[in-house]
């Protein structure tokens, strides 16, 4: 009779040989997963355009907007409440809009009139007003741009650029 | 004709170089990913194509390791 206990014809695998993990094995999950990157990169280039909203959207009027003097800026939300967005007139007087959530870490950006940027305080993020691309700091990509149009009825913004 | 310690020392330096060049596709997939929210999707068709290469050496040289066990298995088929 064996001295192995009872409860052994049960759980029959050796605790260590349940962790054992081949060179062999390992090549195998490595390259399955090299795999699997390749459909992810592949999936990325396919759908890539469709990641972020882009172009025309809802037309939504901007309260107070023409109110703004030049040098100023405005808060707003659009396309959805949850969707922060600031409206800057720049000093020649054009009227510029972008998402004011930083595309760094996600904090709220804020104009700064004497550098025609706006300004993230939480990594010293920097971008050009005229066009929203990073001209400092840690952020890479630009900020999404609200499309506008001027009308009798107001300023309405009718999209985002991203 | 194949031994144990070479299959040893290779198959160390064939896992080395597979988790290597995974990481190498992360790194891709990271910046197809950037390059994507960016607004610039096209970016990620060389990266995808890069990536493609790179599993195609993997796969390599995983036959190859499996290749070199039927080899040995054939002088010595107790190994």
């Amino acid at each position: 009779m064996s001295d192995a206990p009872r409860w052994r014809e049960d759980f029959p695998i050796l605790w260590d040989e349940d962790h054992y993990v081949t060179r062999r094995e390992l090549a195998k999950f490595l390259t399955l997963g090299s795999g699997t990157i390749v459909a992810a990169t592949v999936g990325v280039a396919v759908i890539g355009d469709r990641l972020r909203p882009q172009g025309k959207g809802e037309r939504v009027r901007i309260e107070g907007a023409e109110a703004v003097p030049r040098n100023g800026s405005l808060l707003f939300t659009y396309p959805t409440p949850e969707d922060p967005c600031i409206l800057v007139r720049r000093a020649d007087g054009t009227l510029v809009a972008y998402s004011q959530v930083c595309t760094h870490l996600s904090c709220a950006v804020v104009h700064r009139p004497a550098e025609d940027e706006l300004f993230c305080p939480c990594h010293q993020g920097h971008f050009d007003c005229s066009d929203g691309r990073p001209s400092g700091g840690p952020p890479s990509r630009r900020l999404p741009r609200v499309q506008l149009e001027s009308s009798a009825d107001g300023i309405f913004a009718v999209g985002i650029e991203v | 004709m194949e031994t144990g310690r070479q299959g040893t020392t290779l198959f160390t330096a064939i896992c080395l170089l597979i988790a290597v060049l995974v990481i190498i596709q992360l790194w891709l997939l990271g910046a197809a990913l950037d390059a994507a929210l960016s607004g610039e999707p096209r970016l990620a068709i060389p990266a995808s194509i890069a990536s493609a290469v790179l599993f195609a050496i993997n796969a390599g040289l995983l036959w190859y390791v499996f290749d070199f066990d039927r080899r040995r298995r054939r002088v010595d088929p107790d190994a």
